[in-house]
């Protein structure tokens, strides 16, 4: 770890170079300890594309067919949800840095709004599943769907459950323009939720 | 333009690629160009996420590098093994 990142282990510095910009040495998004976590996250999944690629290679025709089987307008709902959410919370977090406390707290209740769209949408795209069998014993393709896409819904609550404790924090004035790590924190979280499930959606949804 | 503006814009990006991509491979049965362009459109989406909302570039070099290894190499492998598909089941069923 270089001294540079050592010495800023929380918030972007007052001064320096705008956020989106390179900076030499960088920082650190948010808090050491979440991205941790998000890299236990990344390998986790990183296992689980594994065992997709290897079960695909071993039932291509299988895998060819499966697309077809599940709705392809619930995969692209969880992808616009999730986009969304994640748009909100990004404009949250650039609010937060200009200061502007309660247009932030809105942008997270929009970011909650959209991100609670996802498990809503998975709850009815379960019961459709079900209704045409597509339940645990439908086949490799259909069982390594549902462990995925579950653990993705997982992870999903997680970040639900986060998005309500920094929306708290936010509302009780806890952060601040100089001070925003847990924020930030958070929204690391959901944005690399956020890219898991943009590779999720086209190997499922998409790819034959 | 400034950062909000980007982000606007990016998120617009993103939701044309997804309906756009969704088009690509949707109900029509393809072959390997559908699947390189479906794993461009899934890399260039993952970019755009890293680069306005995660703000990697910003990140110091070792979260870089991760990231972008896991981003940038899941497309890689989904092209890997749609076209060597047959010699990772050869591979694999030879270890398991």
């Amino acid at each position: 770890m270089s001294d540079a990142a050592i010495a800023l282990p929380h918030s972007p510095p007052a001064e320096g170079p705008p956020p989106g910009s390179p900076i030499p040495g960088g920082r650190i998004p948010g808090s050491k300890a979440m991205w941790v976590g998000i890299f236990c996250e990344v390998t986790e999944f990183a296992l689980m594309f594994a065992v997709y690629f290897i079960a695909r290679a071993h039932y291509p025709d299988v895998f060819h067919a499966g697309p077809e089987q599940l709705s392809l307008l619930a995969g692209t709902g969880y992808t616009l949800m999730l986009l969304t959410s994640g748009w909100c919370v990004a404009r949250a977090v650039h609010s937060m840095r200009a200061n502007r406390q309660s247009a932030c707290l809105r942008w997270l209740i929009g970011a909650f709004v959209f991100g609670t769209g996802y498990p809503v949408i998975k709850l009815f795209e379960v019961r459709w599943n079900l209704a045409h069998g597509l339940n645990g014993e439908a086949g490799m393709f259909i069982v390594t769907y549902y462990y995925l896409t579950f653990n993705h819904l997982i992870h999903v609550f997680w970040g639900l459950l986060g998005m309500i404790w920094v929306m708290l924090r936010t509302a009780t004035g806890t952060y601040s323009a100089e001070e925003y790590s847990g924020l930030e924190s958070f929204a690391v979280y959901w944005h690399t939720t956020d890219i898991i499930w943009l590779m999720i959606f086209p190997l499922f949804y998409v790819l034959r | 333009m400034s950062e909000v503006r980007k982000l606007d814009l990016a998120w617009f990006g993103l939701v044309l690629l997804s309906v756009g991509g969704a088009m690509l491979g949707g109900g029509q049965d393809h072959g390997f160009g559908v699947t390189v362009a479906v794993a461009l459109v899934m890399g260039l989406k993952v970019r755009i996420v890293c680069g306005y909302y995660l703000e990697l570039p910003t990140a110091t070099r070792r979260i870089r590098r991760a990231m972008y290894t896991f981003c940038y190499g899941m497309p890689i492998v989904v092209i890997l093994t749609s076209a060597f598909g047959d010699i990772l089941a050869r591979v694999t069923g030879a270890l398991l």
